[in-house]
């Protein structure tokens, strides 16, 4: 498959931008980026040579409007759109475009969630047939993860093309997906962020956010504590993500994608994170030029320093990590009986568990999950988790132990770990000491 | 016939994902061993319990590479520092040896030595250095201890890149080159490195971009001048990484394994040229080659394995910027010195050409944690030889051989790696 020439639509988008660094970079595909005006596609260009860093990429960038959308297309061998997340909006576009694209064009939407099969609808038989979502993470130049979601029309030898190329040609770690509302990757990830957000509500005599964050901190797998990382992305894109994956799908977690009753407040109030100032989290810059980072403190409903939380087993896991001891860390972690350390225990078991479940029903194998996991979101991903407990059998006894007996009778434990590898990912990176 | 005597077998080894940051982890220098050694004796197959068992016999030594852990982890003493990663390790005889950016051949060196002479039967060779403890600036003067720091160093920002950019200036001048197509070639290295680093999944380049192009436009943003011509896109990466590869006598891969179809040290080089770089150059006006006395070490190495370049597959050689490999190439005899563009124009040093170099990355590719690059070199060299370096395995590997320099091309250590004679 030769792609000498693409379109991006919504380049001067976060992602649209990333992903035209992309494909001119590794690609070394001639791009058209369409912004609504001239100025943003001509700054979207800067940050894209940036974004990859080679300066040298930018005589493959070309700024444009959407007055040229149809010319530019009618060039391209792949076309890809990256606008906002509204069906109708993209539906528009799309049918706009139609009549202009080449016979043998790749049409590819960016689209975190919507439904691929719904999008294709108002394109004609052959567009159709080249059509799916091609779903890239935030930054992408860092972020290799490639979720690639075929819709029930999509020709399987364009879809093996495509997954080549996006490999091969632009080193990407490419997971075919099934047309699921969020997808794999959102999927498993906000599973596990939502319901720490249901915690940090359970517990918001305790403090709350800061509190589930101190319990779920980088020392349990993870770059950033989970909900630190919904802040990073927005409530918005929170919300939106969950609650399609809430209105769409009944599986047995369907309950913790319910968005806790404060979080929707503070969306409503406009306070959805980093980018706004103010989220979950607020930095408050002193006079002096220093920060403090702030938290909403739910109980009050006020903003207020965080907490220097000190868990004797979170402390004991850092020491122990800090030496390579991955061994000792879980020991530590699973000898310990206080609250924080079996609410912890008790999530990461249920993430695993989550992970292996939806990687078998909606990835390709079970090996899906770990893949999403480890490249989209930089997370031990769930056969890696299983293997840093001791592996699966040992995995299975904890988990029949430390979760309530309920949770057994909603789901089939034992037929989701049934048949599962380890992992292809050493789980040690992942684990930092703090 | 080789004039090594003894074999010394290599038995295998690990390295770790040089794309980490130790620090951003939250990890120290105990982690970073822990976890080379757990793997490379896994690796090797042989367990904590085995070292115990050999220790007792005083069949065992450790064989430390670090070029200035004092500096970034304030910490000396590291062949003693073992013990903290296992008591297994409690009264093995374990030393550090430092040769700058060598310092992991100077313990290959010695464990070769040791194990010729039939004092132990197994060397656990451990090279490392953690760098990103520290800002780039602070990284450039404390390299800056590999050159004469008083004269070379001091008070200088990245007095590396500026003596490697006076290498390639030399160069030029040497061979009456023409200085864009020279810049050209040292372009063609760097890309080729980083191409190559693709491949091999524990290189810390493995999913940057760089293009022909970008390396060429030196002096823009993404790609600034850092020491004369030179770009950044010219230098080998600050690392973090450890690397471990175990030496063994016949005699103990006769009593632990199955077949002793392991790769041998074939040969070795070891030359010292004048520290001070002005001297280098003044010393060498008489020679051929730009930088004889690294040519010598490859001769000895030729000449104790009674191998000539023709007989090497491939090579991992230092590219700590891109012109040292582009004087190696006439250092290692293939071309004539002054026409080592030839071998670069032709394809020759590429993965699937015929004298292929950096198959792994090398430093520029792979990553170059200073203490450990000797001791990846070797571990390379045996993947290759033992037919498991996976995607980045060469078409043919019989001999190989690897070029390790400390300072400006002062320390020069070279070891081919073979098969044993019948």
């Amino acid at each position: 498959m030769r792609i000498g020439t693409v379109t991006v639509i919504g380049a001067n988008g976060t992602m649209g931008c990333g992903v035209a660094g992309i494909f001119a970079s590794f690609g070394d595909a001639k791009v058209y980026m369409i912004a609504r005006e001239i100025e943003k596609a001509a700054m979207a260009k800067e940050k894209a040579a940036l974004s990859v860093k080679a300066q040298a990429i930018e005589y493959n960038l070309i700024p444009r409007t959407y007055d040229d959308l149809a010319e530019c297309v009618s060039k391209s061998d792949l076309v890809f759109e990256s606008v906002a997340e509204d069906e109708d909006l993209k539906k528009e576009i799309y049918s706009q475009l139609s009549k202009h694209l080449k016979p043998h064009v790749i049409f590819g939407t960016g689209t975190s969630g919507l439904s691929i099969n719904e999008l294709s609808a108002v394109l004609d038989d052959t567009a159709k047939r080249r059509f799916m979502g091609i779903h890239f993470f935030n930054p992408p130049y860092r972020m290799t993860l490639c979720e690639v979601i075929p819709s029930r029309y999509t020709d399987p030898s364009v879809l093996e093309g495509v997954k080549a190329y996006l490999r091969s040609v632009l080193h990407r770690d490419v997971v075919q997906v099934k047309d699921e509302p969020a997808f794999l990757a959102n999927r498993i990830g906000f599973q596990f962020i939502n319901e720490a957000l249901q915690q940090a509500e359970r517990h918001k005599d305790k403090g709350g956010i800061d509190y589930i964050d101190s319990i779920m901190g980088p020392f349990t797998g993870r770059s950033m504590a989970p909900l630190v990382t919904s802040d990073f992305v927005g409530l918005d894109v929170h919300k939106a993500i969950v609650d399609n994956i809430y209105n769409n799908t009944h599986d047995f977690a369907h309950h913790t994608f319910d968005m806790p009753r404060f979080a929707l407040d503070l969306v409503s109030k406009g306070h959805i994170g980093r980018k706004a100032g103010s989220g979950l989290y607020k930095r408050i810059v002193n006079d002096d030029g220093s920060r403090i980072v702030y938290v909403y403190d739910i109980a009050t409903g006020t903003y207020r320093p965080i907490y220097e939380y000190s868990f004797r087993f979170a402390e004991a896991m850092k020491a122990r990590l800090r030496v390579g001891d991955y061994e000792g860390a879980f020991e530590q972690l699973l000898s310990d009986d206080s609250r924080e350390a079996n609410i912890c225990v008790e999530s990461l078991i249920k993430y695993a568990i989550y992970g292996v479940a939806m990687g078998k029903a909606i990835g390709e194998d079970v090996n899906s999950a770990d893949a999403v996991m480890a490249t989209g979101f930089n997370w031990v991903p769930p056969l890696a988790l299983i293997d840093a407990f001791g592996g699966v059998d040992i995995f299975r006894e904890i988990a029949l132990e430390r979760l309530p007996k309920g949770f057994f009778e909603m789901v089939d434990v034992e037929g989701i770990l049934s048949d599962i590898p380890s992992s292809r990912y050493d789980f040690r990176p992942f684990f930092k000491a703090r | 016939m080789s004039m090594m005597g003894a074999n010394v077998y290599i038995l295998g080894g690990a390295q770790t994902d040089f794309s980490r940051n130790w620090m951003k982890e939250g990890k120290g220098v105990i982690a970073l061993l822990r976890e080379v050694i757990d793997d490379g004796l896994e690796d090797i197959g042989l367990t904590y319990d085995d070292i115990v068992r050999l220790n007792e016999q005083a069949r065992v030594a450790c064989f430390v590479g670090n070029f200035i852990g004092e500096y970034f982890v304030d910490q000396g003493h590291l062949g003693a520092l073992l013990t903290e990663v296992h008591p297994a390790f409690y009264g093995v005889p374990s030393s550090r040896y430092e040769a700058a950016c060598a310092s992991g051949s100077a313990a290959i060196d010695a464990a070769i030595t040791k194990i010729r002479a039939q004092d132990y039967d197994l060397a656990l060779v451990i090279g490392w250095e953690l760098m990103k403890t520290v800002d780039a600036k602070s990284c450039g003067d404390f390299l800056g201890r590999a050159a004469f720091y008083a004269d070379e160093a001091q008070g200088i920002d990245f007095p590396f890149p500026k003596l490697f950019g006076r290498l390639a200036d030399e160069i030029i001048q040497k061979y009456n080159l023409d200085a864009e197509r020279f810049l050209d070639n040292l372009a063609k290295i760097s890309v080729k490195n980083y191409s190559n680093a693709k491949r091999n999944p524990n290189a810390q380049t493995r999913k940057w971009f760089i293009s022909e192009q970008e390396a060429k436009d030196r002096g823009t943003p993404t790609n600034p001048r850092v020491g004369g011509l030179l770009g950044v896109t010219d230098c080998s990466q600050i690392t973090d990484g450890a690397a471990f590869v175990a030496l063994a006598s016949e005699r103990f891969v006769k009593e632990y394994f199955s077949s002793d179809d392991y790769p041998v040290i074939m040969g070795w080089g070891h030359r010292v040229a004048p520290m001070k770089f002005c001297k280098k150059i003044q010393e060498a006006t008489s020679s051929v080659f730009i930088l004889p006395w690294t040519r010598q070490a490859v001769l000895d190495a030729y000449n104790r394995a009674n191998l000539k370049v023709t007989d090497i597959d491939f090579f991992e050689t230092h590219d700590c910027f891109t012109s040292s490999e582009y004087a190696a190439i006439s250092a290692f005899g293939i071309t004539e010195p002054g026409k080592e563009f030839e071998a670069i124009e032709s394809g020759s040093i590429m993965f699937d050409g015929e004298h292929p170099i950096n198959p792994s990355g090398g430093l520029i590719g792979c990553g170059h944690p200073v203490g450990a690059t000797g001791v990846r070199m070797l571990l390379d060299l045996y993947k290759q030889l033992a037919g498991r370096a996976g995607s980045y395995q060469v078409r043919k590997a019989d001999n190989g051989l690897m070029l390790n320099i400390g300072g400006s091309a002062t320390t020069n250590y070279v070891f081919i790696v073979g098969r044993k004679e019948e």
